[in-house]
């Protein structure tokens, strides 16, 4: 029983995975991080952190506060940008042994299609996560919150992505995610990332200010789990189970139960974020634990158990 | 301070190692050595060479109930916790503490920590008891650059910093390092987290000393904020007082510090004054420990930046900084 076991495998859009699990975009690095520490060789695939256009310091500290049950985060998409990404980031991910998926922000439809098509040039990249949903940076939000306006940015990076996969991954900062999911696919995206971090707010009623220096936050981890849960099991059922458009499914995972709940509401994979920080090799630990729950329940394979919620 | 003479040398190491991950460890001793203090040591087999100034990252919970895979499903696998986890808030992240000793022998690797109570995770590590467990991610982060054998080390630390000094007092000694001096400040004489030795001295220095295993002892001046015990006063002002006494017998002195960032100011502003150099150990929030949630930022100067700085994380290119690096340190 491995994570490499031949029931794991998964189609995520164009590409197969070696088993459901993959890293979520923000808290693996960009793959030298985790080496040594997780085994690529075990992993089904790797989302990079978010990559810009042009080079981010990103914000002040303090940046990431401890939460009931979960993270909240202000980063401000610190990240090297698109050409030192490509010098000096992909010759590293080129020696992984596992699908790397290239988290892609932007703040204009220029900056994405920009990022995209020079990303979708490299061999050994296998997609696109389209991140219209970070809720750190003021005007990021935008293109996640508007149907319209987020169908004209999957169409114009869809015309430029013609290799590798695109999915694109939702904002749950919204009041009816199932129009934003139609507005995804029908721009083109191959599937959708089901979710990004709630926004959220820390006080410290001591200096009666906010936690953080960016004020607001991102909220990750278990607390957010069942919303997470519930956003996948809606989008797959009013949007992607008819159309066969894969969910990677994502929000507070901490060990194979909570994966094999996200299967089980619609997702085609999952995704982990947080939980890497107190655990690297929680992914693979997780993968093996899949493939122990298809043998005690009889699955032949883990495409079997999609959707498969009993209602 | 519990130093066991059992212990044997720790190899040293030029260069940093790869740290492991969730390393199980046993606890083999809580020593409650103060005030809101705990030391703990604890022993696996497995942990990767350490420097002093390297921190680890604990799990502050009950690891069962962590574990990702849960192999054997059924209701009778449902994870038992035990009483620690049951008295507090859920515990996230792991949290991370300077290493404040380390020894190996042919099969064990122990080491230990001190934590002072202040929150949910530093709570739980204050109820551990022997035998317990304790999950482990480390040794992580670039601790002190050595001085040479042949300088004077000043090890300057205040409150929960002094642990990762007590480690760094003891490899210098186990290099042959004779002059080491060590000043403690605390805000009030039961919240020193050392027992020092008030024996009769065996090698010319002043009571009181820290003693380490063998017959070696560095002299130990405390300071405390309120005078009730030791120098009255802030450790900078016990610094600059012992430099003006014997400061000129010093040969090249290196001061080694970790506090609270204001003490870390003022100690890089004496050992400026005083024409030292000197390593600041800081401690920033830190989410991961391993270089991926990008929240142990530290503005370091970048002369190739437009800007002239850039964000460095603590965790990878410290916690210990050289004080020209860091802005604010550098005067
Ligand atoms: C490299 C490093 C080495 C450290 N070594 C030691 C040590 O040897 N002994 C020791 O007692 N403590 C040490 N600390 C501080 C220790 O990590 C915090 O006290 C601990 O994380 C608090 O956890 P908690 O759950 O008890 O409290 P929380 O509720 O998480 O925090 C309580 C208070 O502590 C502050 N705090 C939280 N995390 C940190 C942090 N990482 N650094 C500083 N303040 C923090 C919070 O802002 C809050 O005000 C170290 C920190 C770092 C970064
Ligand atoms: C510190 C941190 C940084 C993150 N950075 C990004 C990012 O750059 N781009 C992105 O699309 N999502 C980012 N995320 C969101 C995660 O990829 C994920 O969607 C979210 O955290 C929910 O999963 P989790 O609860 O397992 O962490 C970040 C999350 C955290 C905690
Ligand atoms: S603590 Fe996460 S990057 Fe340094």
């Amino acid at each position: 029983m491995t994570a490499s076991d031949p029931r794991l495998q998964v189609r995520l859009g164009r590409r197969t995975l070696r088993n459901p699990v993959l890293t979520a975009s923000g808290t693996c690095g960009y793959g030298p991080e985790y080496d040594h520490l997780l085994d690529y060789g075990q992993l089904g695939g790797f989302t990079t952190k978010s990559v810009t256009r042009h080079e981010r310091p990103g914000n002040e500290p303090q940046r990431v506060a401890e939460v009931p049950g979960g993270l909240l985060n202000a980063i401000g998409l610190a990240n090297v940008g698109l050409e030192r990404f490509l010098a000096e980031k992909v010759p590293f991910i080129e020696t992984m042994p596992t699908e790397v998926l290239v988290n892609v922000a932007g703040y204009t439809i220029e900056d994405y299609v920009v990022v995209c098509e020079a990303v979708d040039r490299v061999e050994c990249l296998a997609g696109i996560e389209l991140n219209v949903s970070c809720p750190n940076v003021s005007d990021g939000l935008m293109f996640g919150t508007d149907p319209g306006l987020l169908k004209e940015v999957v169409s114009a990076v869809r015309a430029v992505v013609t290799r590798g996969t695109l999915l694109v991954k939702l904002s749950p900062n919204v009041t009816d995610i199932a129009s934003l999911a139609r507005a995804a696919v029908e721009g083109g995206a191959d599937g959708l990332s089901l979710i990004n971090t709630y926004v959220g707010l820390s006080i410290d009623v001591e200096r009666r200010r906010p936690v953080l220096a960016n004020v607001t936050g991102g909220l990750s981890g278990p607390a957010i789990l069942p919303l997470a849960l519930y956003n996948v099991h809606r989008v797959y059922r009013e949007v992607c189970a008819d159309r066969g458009i894969p969910i990677l499914g994502m929000g507070g995972i901490q060990n194979a139960r909570d994966a094999v709940a996200f299967l089980l509401a619609g997702a085609s994979a999952v995704a982990i974020g947080t939980a890497l920080f107190v655990d690297p090799t929680a992914p693979v630990k997780i993968a093996e634990g899949i493939a122990a729950y298809l043998d005690q329940h009889g699955f032949a394979s883990v495409s079997e158990l999609r959707g498969q919620l009993q209602l | 301070m519990v130093w066991s003479r059992k212990f044997i040398c720790t190899r040293m190491t030029a260069s940093r190692t790869t740290p492991i991950c969730s390393l199980p460890a046993r606890v083999t001793r809580v020593d409650h050595v103060c005030r809101e203090h705990v030391i703990v040591t604890a022993e696996s087999d497995q942990l990767p060479p350490s420097q002093p100034g390297q921190f680890l990252q604990l799990q502050c919970r009950d690891t069962l109930a962590t574990d990702p895979s849960i192999h054997a499903w059924g209701p009778q696998t449902w994870p038992r916790l035990n009483l620690l986890d049951q008295t507090g808030p859920p515990i996230l992240l792991r949290r991370p503490f300077s290493i404040a000793d380390r020894a190996d022998d042919g099969t064990a690797n122990r080491f230990s920590v001190i934590s002072r109570a202040i929150g949910p995770g530093t709570r739980w590590l204050d109820r551990l008891e022997a035998g317990m467990e304790l999950n482990v991610t480390g040794p992580l982060g670039r601790g002190y650059a050595l001085p040479d054998p042949d300088q004077t080390a000043l090890l300057v630390g205040g409150g929960v910093g002094i642990p990762p000094l007590l480690y760094l007092a003891r490899t210098l000694h186990e290099r042959g390092h004779r002059d080491v001096r060590v000043l403690f400040g605390v805000q009030t004489h039961d919240l020193l987290p050392v027992r020092l030795s008030d024996d009769l001295p065996t090698n010319g220095h002043a009571t009181p000393c820290l003693r380490l295993p063998g017959e070696a002892s560095f002299p130990a001046l405390v300071a405390t904020d309120d005078g009730s015990a030791g120098f009255a006063g802030r450790v900078t002002d016990a610094l600059r007082a012992l430099h003006a006494l014997e400061g000129d017998r010093w040969r090249r002195p290196v001061i080694c510090t970790c506090g609270p960032e204001p003490m870390l100011k003022a100690v890089a502003a004496a050992s400026r004054a005083m024409g030292s150099d000197c390593q600041v150990c800081l401690e920033r929030f830190m989410g991961c420990g391993l270089g991926t949630c990008l929240s142990c930022v530290v503005r370091v100067h970048a002369p190739d930046q437009e800007k002239g700085w850039r964000w460095a994380l603590s965790c990878q290119e410290g916690p210990v900084f050289e004080r020209d690096r860091v802005l604010d340190y550098d005067g």
